[in-house]
């Protein structure tokens, strides 16, 4: 769970000091019970990690990490016996980010160090410093880890490159991929068939939007808009109006028009996915048998042009042009400028806990909206249909095996089994509901009794994360494309954008082609032929 | 043993056998021709025209080391007292030429290759491809053109900084206060001038700067539209940087003659007049170094723009140091973006060439 939204469901519910020491309570009863009947049965292992501190009762440390990796040994002890290890050393590199991710994995593999006699040493990266050090390692042939925490869009560098190590048989058994939500499963995590990731986390953009906006006397309108259609329709009807919070202008939908490192393309991504991915296929960024962008076609070119008509009746707030992602969420959103927003997870959790938020009270969540049309591609002409794509942005965290290990049995089945305690299915659970960096990724972290059971509050647990599970678990998500340097792709996208947004491109399809032109060029750089051979793989084509 | 010529700074007069010298000149020859040899066989190793090869340039690596300890002995071997007076410059010397030279020549390579991070197959030479690319790329040149507007700001900055240096150079109240405190935004990093000064005071909706914008009645925007961006970008870096022109300037008005400026006084001069006959002529030296200084740091802007803008809106206020970081960092296009910086360093040498030269009869002081 992310900690912004832990801190969140603290702030929501209303945690009595009485529920805190049933919490404890139970705690205490566990640490004295013995170590067998600890291992009795999954439900009760889950029943008792979640009491690790207990909800409320302050966030985890050191010591909780290693219990409850303690206490999910169990599916390991089924593979691997005690002190099988012994003498092999490994290196595992990630993150750093808020004290997270790498800490708790120290932690959690601590037990399992302690039981299987390996040793694992550790290098801590900064998100910022993460691509350029994993680019530079893959670039100049000096991987020098064995386990690395990485997200799917560099699949493609990675897995593409025959760098890692396919996942033993016993490893799928022993986490249970079954249990993954839909779109975590095949083709993600897979390279030409075969499977490579321990999936730790789960990634999708989703609908945030003012409840006072919308309603009976709502200046929105009585009804929250579902389409993209509607969100601009009311993005143009609201000018001119008045914040019902802030008594400043009121404002509609907040396009970020300005780049952020590449990370700014998924927010025409989340326009463009209604219209362009069509259940049809799969591939909705790139032709896969050319890789000819479908930046530029009648699909995306609509996206933009949505935005530039925006910028054209002077609906965003001014300065606009200068507003990059984290601007429209955390300086706009939640400051009370604009009514609707599309963004990860950790905007619904700060809108309550963070300082600067002021709309805690008035905010409510949806899926990525949908289109009245959508363009089909191999047809090349528009369906009137209804359409819906959840943007699966980013993809979420896993945790993969590199190709240092083959040729060492001992060492490769160590690494396996390290990475298999990190996803397993008992500890995600965990990770899920703490403070961790990782949201809900298995449909069993779904299963809302246990967080009740847990101490959480049902409602509010059931409303926000179940729109996280509709948007998995829909059957028409946009994936995005697990190809090298998808990166570059997005930043010069960035480029162009910022250039038709200020008007120096004639209309949205000049600028579309500029993109489609900037794809091209960075296609045949890093080689067409291997770029399409790999879109197909990470397509599952 | 040598007695002849010079014999001034000769401590001992060495008595060097040919075998020594023969010695000696073997070492050097020897393991330069191994360094040689050595790279040699790697290059043809990786262009897959030899089988056998290193894994890394490393031992090429060690082959030059070997050589420059050898070239080193040898100055004593072959030259005896007079090579230990070589061996106090020569290893700094190595030392430079292996960290500038050696880089710039690989950087040169790079730049004319294809080199994506992301591609498969590793820098490809590509020959003028990415000159032609430069040619044809209309960020670069719109960069290029920023540039002009932001060196010909350095003008009004000048002027500025020059108007302050007279200020804290007359006999003002708290003069060493006021010194300090204008001392001040020099001392912050740019980035965290953009993100207090770009990103907060300015914030359109609740920095402090738009309130009172908006409870005058106007409606704030400053980085909206190419213009007011460009304008508040050079803001800000002004902000930070005319206190360094101006201490520059205040050294300089310091260290006047006071008898020239108190004698134009007695000749009646009005300040005005003193001002433009006698202390500005002879501030012109300190002055032009200011400016040189101060294009200099200009050139190099970048940490503003990415921070503030990311060089927009629509490319508006990328500097060429801006477009490059994108294009490096965000794309990975090593082959591309060291290239550009190639081209910007040449451009930039030329450019402070001709500047120099056409200052240079300024830099003398007047007689």
């Amino acid at each position: 769970m992310k900690v912004e939204l832990y801190n969140y469901i603290k702030a929501a519910q209303k945690m009595n000091r009485r529920q805190v020491l049933k919490g404890s309570a139970a705690l205490g009863a566990v640490a004295m019970m013995p170590k067998t009947a600890l291992a009795d049965g999954h439900a009760n292992v889950r029943a008792e990690i979640l009491k690790i501190p207990g909800v409320g009762a302050g966030s985890p440390t050191d010591s909780d990490w290693q219990k409850v990796g303690e206490m999910c040994l169990g599916a390991t002890k089924g593979n691997v016996a005690e002190g099988e290890f012994e003498g092999v050393e490994l290196t595992f590199m990630g993150l750093n980010n808020q004290n997270l991710h790498n800490f708790l994995f120290r932690g959690f593999l601590k037990p399992w160090e302690a039981y299987t006699g390996a040793k694992i040493n550790w290098i801590d990266l900064a998100q910022a410093d993460y691509n350029a050090r994993l680019q530079q390692s893959i670039a100049t042939g000096t991987v020098d880890f064995d386990i690395i925490e990485m997200g799917a869009p560099f699949e493609g560098d990675v897995l593409g490159k025959g760098l890692a190590s396919e996942m033993p048989d016993w490893v799928k058994e022993q986490i249970d991929m079954d249990d993954y939500v839909d779109y975590l499963k095949e083709p993600v995590g897979t390279w030409d068939g075969k499977t490579y990731r321990v999936s730790i986390d789960g990634d999708c953009h989703s609908f945030a939007y003012r409840k006072d906006y919308f309603g009976a006397d709502g200046i929105g309108g009585a009804e929250v808009p579902t389409t993209w259609q509607e969100i601009n329709q009311v993005s143009k009807d609201l000018v001119g109006k008045e914040d019902p919070l802030t008594g400043l202008p009121a404002h509609g939908y907040l396009d970020p028009l300005k780049g952020w490192g590449g990370f700014g393309f998924y927010f025409l991504e989340n326009r463009a996915s209604a219209y362009a991915k069509h259940p049809n296929s799969p591939a909705w960024l790139f032709e896969p048998e050319t890789m000819k962008p479908m930046v530029n076609n009648p699909a995306w070119v609509q996206a933009i042009q949505d935005v530039m008509d925006l910028i054209e009746a002077g609906a965003y707030p001014t300065d606009q042009i200068n507003a990059d992602p984290g601007t429209t969420a955390f300086q706009q959103f939640l400051a009370g400028t604009g009514s609707m927003l599309m963004w990860w997870g950790d905007v619904g959790s700060s809108a309550r806990t963070s300082d600067t938020s002021v709309v805690g009270d008035v905010v409510g969540f949806g899926i990525n909206p949908a289109s009245d049309r959508v363009y089909n591609a191999q047809a090349g002409a528009w369906e009137e249909t209804r359409n819906e794509a959840p943007n699966m942005a980013y993809i979420g965290w896993g945790v993969y095996v590199m190709a240092t290990v083959e040729g060492d049995e001992k060492k490769k089945k160590a690494a396996w089994s390290a990475a298999a305690h990190l996803g397993g299915k008992d500890l995600s659970l965990w990770a899920s509901a703490y403070p961790s960096g990782f949201q809900p990724y298995r449909n069993s972290h779904f299963q809302y009794d246990e967080w009740e059971e847990a101490g959480y509050d049902r409602a509010y647990v059931e409303d926000y994360l179940g729109s996280n599970a509709d948007s998995y678990n829909h059957p028409n998500a946009a994936i995005e494309p697990r190809i090298p340097g998808i990166f570059q792709y997005y930043s010069v996208a960035e480029d162009e954008l910022a250039k038709g947004y200020a008007g120096q491109y004639g209309s949205a399809q000049e600028t579309a082609d500029a993109i489609a032109a900037a794809w091209e060029k960075i296609t045949d750089q890093i080689g067409r032929d291997s770029q399409i051979a790999v879109y197909k793989a990470s397509l599952g084509m | 043993m040598n007695t002849e010529g010079d014999l001034l700074h000769t401590v001992t007069a060495d008595n060097i056998s040919d075998n020594r010298r023969r010695v000696g000149k073997v070492m050097v020859w020897g393991t330069a021709l191994l360094c040689a040899a050595l790279a040699l066989w790697q290059m043809a190793y990786e262009m897959d025209r030899v089988a056998r090869g290193f894994e890394t340039w490393r031992p090429v690596l060690y082959a030059y080391m070997l050589w420059a300890t050898a070239l080193c002995a040898a100055q004593v071997i072959v030259n005896g007292e007079k090579g230990k007076r070589t061996l106090f410059v020569l290893p700094a010397a190595l030392f430079v030429i292996s960290l500038v030279v050696f880089p710039l020549l690989f950087a040169l390579y790079i730049s004319f290759t294809d080199w994506n991070l992301a591609s498969p197959n590793g820098p490809q030479p590509n020959g003028t491809d990415n000159l032609v690319e430069m040619w044809n790329d209309g960020f670069y040149w719109n960069a290029l053109k920023n540039m002009v507007y932001y060196v010909l700001a350095v003008s009004v900055e000048y002027v500025i900084a020059f108007g302050l240096a007279l200020l804290l150079n007359a006999q003002i109240r708290a003069r060493k206060f006021f010194r300090v405190v204008f001392l001040l935004p020099l001392m912050l990093s740019p980035v965290a001038v953009s993100w207090m000064i770009g990103k907060s005071m300015l914030e359109v909706r609740f920095g402090p700067i738009s309130r009172m914008i908006r409870e005058l009645g106007g409606e704030p925007s400053f980085f909206g539209t190419p213009e007011t961006a460009r304008f508040m970008i050079m803001a800000m870096d002004a902000w930070t940087f005319i206190p360094f022109m101006m201490i520059m300037l205040l050294a300089g008005l310091q260290a006047l003659p006071r008898e020239v400026i108190e004698a134009s006084k007695v000749d009646g001069a009005t300040g005005w007049q003193s001002f433009k006959e006698v202390i500005f002529p002879l501030m012109l030296p300190v002055s032009v170094t200011a400016i040189v200084i101060r294009i200099i740091f200009k050139l190099k802007l970048a940490d503003v723009i990415i921070n503030v803008t990311s060089g927009g809106p629509g490319g508006a206020t990328d500097s060429v140091t801006s477009f490059i970081f994108r294009e490096y960092r965000d794309r990975s296009n090593v082959g591309y973006g060291t290239l550009l910086a190639m081209v910007y360093l040449v451009l930039i040498v030329i450019f402070v060439t001709l500047l120099l030269k056409l200052v240079s009869r300024w830099m003398e002081r007047p007689a």
